[in-house]
């Protein structure tokens, strides 16, 4: 029975570093960069979702959706500021323009709600579901994680296969230059994938501090990396490689940490990264392209 | 319909296309011939906006629009059909022509597709396929028949023929003049200067960057200078 559980919960974590790893994936099927600021959108989320949830007392609903509103924005406007006029430049420059814009999110964090640690309620409740004549418990969260994820699966599924906005968004992957010569406005594009992907990592960060209660400023970072390994792990670009990536992590790292070692759980994650990059470098779905000249 | 005066493109340092003036009008079928490297390709994505000229200007329609952007060239009916088909390999082949007609905002896709179907009824046989799979004269035939999609005044194409069996060459060059019958003014950028100069009706030739010979497309395949430099003799 405890395998039972421990699989459940290794699914709820990750379902949350699917929501957080699609982002990432998304981000680098069109713009071909690796946004490490979007750890720290999550946080922001959580943050906002917190202050209007405990400070004005709106009902947790209108907290998510303003907080998904709140990262969305934050998102559009990384982009614009930092990430829009280097369109030209060497990935270098990119990368590191993305880890200077992490730090500054975490830190305006700091400034903003100090390092004392908040405590985050479940948007859930605490009500946890029993099954089979409760030897097996599971937690409104995780339910919750597991559905989300789900329904995002779908609707990104839909919208990527049958929007007008979403086959542009896959032509703009493939050959930005094609795309424009279609009529297709490769900018707003760009900016409409940021703002999808922030909108997802609220979600993300409120699920995230519902299962894990302490919201510091630097909440973000280290479920941002792993997200980040997991759609690598599922193969980068692909939105269901990210899906599967998120899910597979999530459960190594709970049965690392529930089998083997609580401590070596995050090295046991990585080494399977490895692992894995070593047999198929393009991870589990990624296709092998060849850099064109 | 087109103009373009005294266009100077760079890249880098590099002085790619150097006071190139052109015009085309409405019906014409125009080609740029010349050498790998002398400048067709990057005249050609200047006008379409993929690239920007250092000095110079490209008025098409009577308005000026060297500073629009690429996508809104698309509205205004100017289309090109990229060097090397760049159709999007991942896409079905309906969606790639439903890509074409991004710009055509609320338009009657089904009738476009219908009209490329006509034209190319190889496409609709394979209209459910993805992209990447069809053979290289299919691609160069859906990448035409996605740049008709958003109906364009002026069609460039971009070395249709390149990489592709002399028969096929034949069929892409007769559809070529089928669409210009059908109304579309045409500029061909070609290295194949033979097939170009008996489609076409005015030529310009350039060498390095720079028009070196203009005129009446029979006119310049009997040209000895031509005919020894473009034509094999």
């Amino acid at each position: 029975m405890s395998f039972l559980s421990h699989l459940i919960s290794g699914i709820s974590l990750g379902s949350i570093y699917a929501i957080i790893a699609l982002g990432y994936t998304m981000v680098y099927g069109i713009a071909k960069m690796l946004n490490f600021a979007h750890g720290d959108v999550i946080m922001v989320g959580a943050y906002s979702c917190f202050f209007l949830m405990s400070r004005f007392h709106l009902p947790v609903i209108v907290g998510v959706v303003a907080a998904m509103l709140v990262c969305t924005l934050l998102g559009v406007t990384i982009e614009r500021l930092a990430y829009k006029p280097l369109r030209a430049a060497p990935a270098l420059a990119v990368l590191i323009t993305a880890i200077g814009v992490s730090y500054f999110l975490q830190n305006a964090a700091l400034l903003l709600w100090t390092s004392n640690p908040k405590v985050f309620p479940s948007i859930a409740g605490n009500t946890s579901i029993k099954l089979l004549g409760g030897q097996l418990s599971i937690s409104p969260t995780a339910l919750l994680s597991i559905a989300s994820c789900i329904v995002i699966m779908v609707a990104l599924t839909w919208f990527t296969s049958s929007t007008r906005m979403g086959k542009a968004m896959r032509a703009c992957s493939e050959d930005k230059g094609a795309a424009q010569l279609m009529g297709i406005n490769v900018n707003v594009t760009i900016s409409m994938v940021f703002a999808i992907g922030s909108a997802l990592a609220a979600i993300a960060g409120i699920l995230l501090c519902s299962a894990y209660p302490t919201l510091t400023p630097t909440t973000g970072s280290m479920p941002g990396i792993k997200a980040f390994t997991a759609a690598v792990f599922g193969g980068i670009g692909s939105i269901p490689g990210a899906m599967i990536g998120g899910i597979l992590l999530g459960i190594i790292e709970i049965f690392g940490k529930a089998y083997i070692s609580t401590q070596l759980s995050d090295a046991i994650v990585f080494l399977v990264l490895i692992i894995v990059l070593l047999v198929r470098p393009a991870g589990i779905l990624g296709k092998t392209v060849q850099e064109k000249v | 319909m087109l103009t373009v005066t005294d266009l100077n493109v760079y890249y880098g340092a590099i002085h790619a296309v150097k006071g190139i003036s052109l015009e085309v009008n409405e019906g014409e079928i125009v080609t740029l011939i010349g050498a790998n490297g002398a400048g067709k390709s990057t005249t050609l994505q200047t006008i379409s906006g993929l690239l920007r000229p250092r000095t110079g200007t490209v008025t098409f329609l009577g308005e000026p629009i060297t500073n629009l952007p690429a996508h809104k060239r698309v509205e205004r009916g100017l289309a090109q059909v990229p060097e090397g088909r760049r159709i999007f390999l991942s896409m079905t082949v309906a969606e790639n022509l439903e890509m074409g007609a991004y710009s055509q905002r609320g338009a009657d896709t089904a009738s476009g597709m219908e009209q490329v179907f006509t034209l190319f009824p190889r496409l609709q046989e394979r209209r459910k396929q993805i992209a990447g799979t069809l053979s290289g004269g299919e691609q160069q035939m859906l990448a035409m028949g996605r740049s008709l999609m958003s109906r364009p005044k002026l069609l460039m194409l971009d070395e249709p023929s390149m990489g592709l069996a002399p028969i096929l060459v034949e069929q892409i060059f007769s559809t070529i003049v089928e669409m210009n019958r059908a109304g579309t003014t045409i500029l061909l950028v070609e290295q194949n200067a033979q097939m170009a100069l008996s489609v076409a009706g005015r030529a310009y030739v350039l060498e390095t960057g720079q028009i070196v010979m203009q005129g009446n497309a029979r006119e310049l395949s009997g040209n000895e200078e031509v005919k020894k430099a473009y034509l094999g003799g």
